[in-house]
């Protein structure tokens, strides 16, 4: 069929788009005439249009081939027996889909005929005089003929740009999907900062809902300031080159400060003047902070090497001195003064002994658990901070309802409760009442049995929204101050203990009261054998280890 | 003074922290028997019987744990302390019976080698 395979060779626009026009399709004229004889004259006159010839000697017949074929041109005989031309007309416009077909009416023309001819709404229709001019009807036939192929080109490139219109929609929301679905906040504004794009991605990171931005400037929005002074003119360095990379400090809604790695090009119009500015900037805040966290754990490491060497390198000779001193100060030969000055020399080096065991021991750590007193770490935390508490008028209050101990890594479990009690006393800038609980407990839920250290004080309390976030890796309330690690290590510490950490805040009369409460499981027997050749050696070792 | 006298092999390879500690326990009644290496120490144990050892932790050629372990494998009983001046139990220390810092001081120090003793001999009994 033509049309079929016109349809069929129909690949790309502009390819069918030249084939539509340089094709020669064929057309099917229907010539319908009950007498074959003229049927074939009109065949002879036809024949060198190249067209397809269809002949019918009905009506009826005609319909048939109607109903079958894509029909170009009708040329009828008026007078037919049964139907005429005029009835078959009618009934070819009848149908929809025949309503543009052309009927040429081959008849003696009267006047009443030509009024009915043009009665016809839609269509093209003609007539034709007897006798026919061949010339002429070939003229009428060919015209027709050529404006059915335009029109079938024209139907076939209309449905070729539809399919390409809805082809290039789905690919534009795929794209607008994609954007979406970015977790990058892409934006689009105007050289001045304007937005005018917002995608979701954009909404999580700055916190704004798209229709709150659009039409205001970026720059104000979110406070926007170059990560490094070599960056400053970064606005000019985008115009210039077209493109732009690096760090920007954003401010998000919430005031919450973000650091993104910016990437963002200048599009321009097709004459070349620049237009819009595309931005896909993505959040590296939790990156960097990662980072510093690392940077920082690397040189506490670095300082417990140091610190261990020290320690030891300090101790050998330290040890020898306070022996000196022990033996001077009851020496027979010495007078009551000079043995005095010698217990005083004593006292000190023993006091500088207690200061190197405290701070220069507190990043080492052994590989094995060990029996560990928590009132003993407790006390020793306590101390550490001591000075702190008295400049700060901290008053604490120690109610150690039992000597507990647990099985466990000394050092660990003292950075647990330096955490907490630090944060305590932080939390009391201008004085306030420390509480450090110990007692026996049993957990609500496992049933196991072990000790609950509370740390209560009366300071700034923790509102709802920050004790939500208050155990996560990089939240701090203290900002440049803290690495927001210090809870989120001290829970880790606390669960390899197979323990748990809680907390309460609450207002009372006259401010807040926030309790952390450590619950750490007593030592199974199980474990300290496990650990050790047996219940002696770890007994021992607890003895000498406490100052671990 | 201690109720018990008892013989110490005091292990250190610096001889003037050694010598002053072997005063120490000295005044406080026990017999000492000084050596500065982990090679003389043993050298002298086959001679000589002793009640305790008191070695330092770093030494060079043999470490104080390794000469807890050698003197733990001759002498199963005989009670071994680790003297040392690093803060943390080492992991191999735990051949012997005590570990202890040097910065617990001189009166501690006596004190944790007399415990250490009696519960030996109650053992022993």
């Amino acid at each position: 069929m033509a049309t079929g395979s016109a349809r069929e060779t129909l690949p790309v626009l502009n390819e069918g788009f030249a084939n539509l026009l340089d094709a020669a399709e064929k057309v099917n004229i229907l010539m319908v005439d009950d007498q074959p004889a003229k049927l074939l004259s009109y065949e002879v006159i036809l024949a060198e249009l190249g067209e397809n010839l269809i002949k019918a000697t009905s009506a009826t017949e005609a319909l048939d081939h109607l109903l079958k074929k894509d029909i170009a041109i009708v040329l009828t005989d008026v007078s037919m027996p049964d139907i005429d031309g005029f009835d078959l007309a009618e009934m070819i416009r009848q149908h929809p889909r025949f309503q543009k077909t052309a009927i040429i009416f081959i008849s003696g023309v009267h006047l009443t005929d030509v009024d009915r001819v043009k009665g016809y709404r839609q269509g093209a229709v003609d007539y034709i005089t007897v006798p026919v001019i061949p010339e002429l009807l070939r003229a009428k036939v060919s015209v027709f003929a050529e404006l059915h192929r335009k029109r079938r080109q024209l139907e076939l490139l209309n449905r070729h740009l539809e399919q390409r219109v809805a082809e290039r929609t789905e690919a534009l929301r795929e794209r607008a999907d994609l954007l979406e679905l970015a977790t990058e906040a892409i934006v689009v504004t105007d050289l001045q900062g304007v937005i005018q794009f917002w995608n979701s991605g954009a909404e999580e990171l700055y916190g704004w809902p798209r229709e709150d931005v659009r039409g205001t400037n970026i720059h104000e929005l979110l406070r926007t300031r170059a990560m490094q002074q070599s960056n400053n003119d970064w606005q000019n360095d985008l115009l210039t080159h077209g493109k732009w990379e690096g760090n920007l400090i954003h401010y998000a809604r919430d005031g919450r400060e973000v650091v993104v790695s910016s990437r963002q090009a200048l599009k321009t119009e097709s004459n070349g003047a620049p237009s819009t500015i595309l931005e896909i900037n993505r959040d590296i805040t939790s990156r960097l902070q990662a980072e510093e966290a690392l940077r920082k754990a690397e040189r506490l490491a670095a300082m417990g090497r140091v610190a261990g060497i020290i320690a030891h390198e300090i101790n050998n000779p330290l040890e020898a001195i306070i022996n000196a001193f022990y033996l001077i100060r009851d020496h027979a030969s010495l007078d009551e003064e000079a043995r005095n000055y010698a217990r005083l020399g004593e006292q000190e080096l023993l006091r500088v002994a207690h200061i190197v065991r405290q701070t220069l021991s507190f990043y080492r750590e052994s590989q094995q658990p060990t029996s560990v007193s928590v009132t003993e770490v407790l006390d020793s935390v306590l101390e550490l901070q001591s000075r702190y508490f008295q400049v700060n008028q901290i008053q604490v209050q120690k109610l150690y309802r039992v000597d507990a101990s647990v099985f466990g890594f000394p050092v660990e479990l003292k950075q647990v409760f330096l955490n907490l009690i630090g944060n305590a006393a932080q939390a009391m800038p201008n004085g306030g009442r420390l509480r450090i609980r110990i007692h026996e407990h049993t957990d609500p839920v496992t049933q196991v049995r072990g000790v609950a250290v509370s740390i209560c004080d009366t300071g700034s309390g923790i509102s709802r929204d920050v004790g939500k976030r208050l155990f996560e890796p990089f939240f701090s309330t203290k900002a440049a101050k803290g690495t927001g690690l210090g809870l989120w290590i001290s829970k880790g510490i606390v669960q390899k203990h197979e323990g748990n950490i809680q907390f309460r805040s609450f207002r009372t009369g006259s401010g807040c009261t926030t309790c952390f409460q450590v619950f750490l499981p007593a030592h199974s027997s199980a474990d300290v054998m496990r650990a050790s050749a047996g219940a002696d050696d770890a007994a021992n070792r607890s003895n000498g280890g406490a100052h671990a | 003074m201690p109720e018990v006298k008892a013989t110490i092999l005091c292990i250190d390879d610096e001889a003037v922290p050694l010598m002053l500690r072997k005063s120490v326990l000295e005044k406080y009644g026990f017999e000492v028997i000084p050596a500065l290496s982990g090679a003389e120490a043993l050298q002298r144990l086959e001679s000589q019987p002793v009640d305790l050892v008191l070695t330092d932790l770093l030494m060079p050629a043999i470490s104080g744990a390794e000469l807890a372990r050698c003197v733990k494998r001759r002498w199963p009983e005989l009670p071994v302390i680790l003297y040392s001046g690093v803060n943390e139990i080492p992991e191999d220390a735990t051949c012997a019976d005590l570990f202890l810092s040097k910065l617990e001081g001189p009166a501690a120090m006596c004190q944790k080698i007399e415990e250490l003793l009696n519960r030996a001999r109650a053992k022993s009994a």
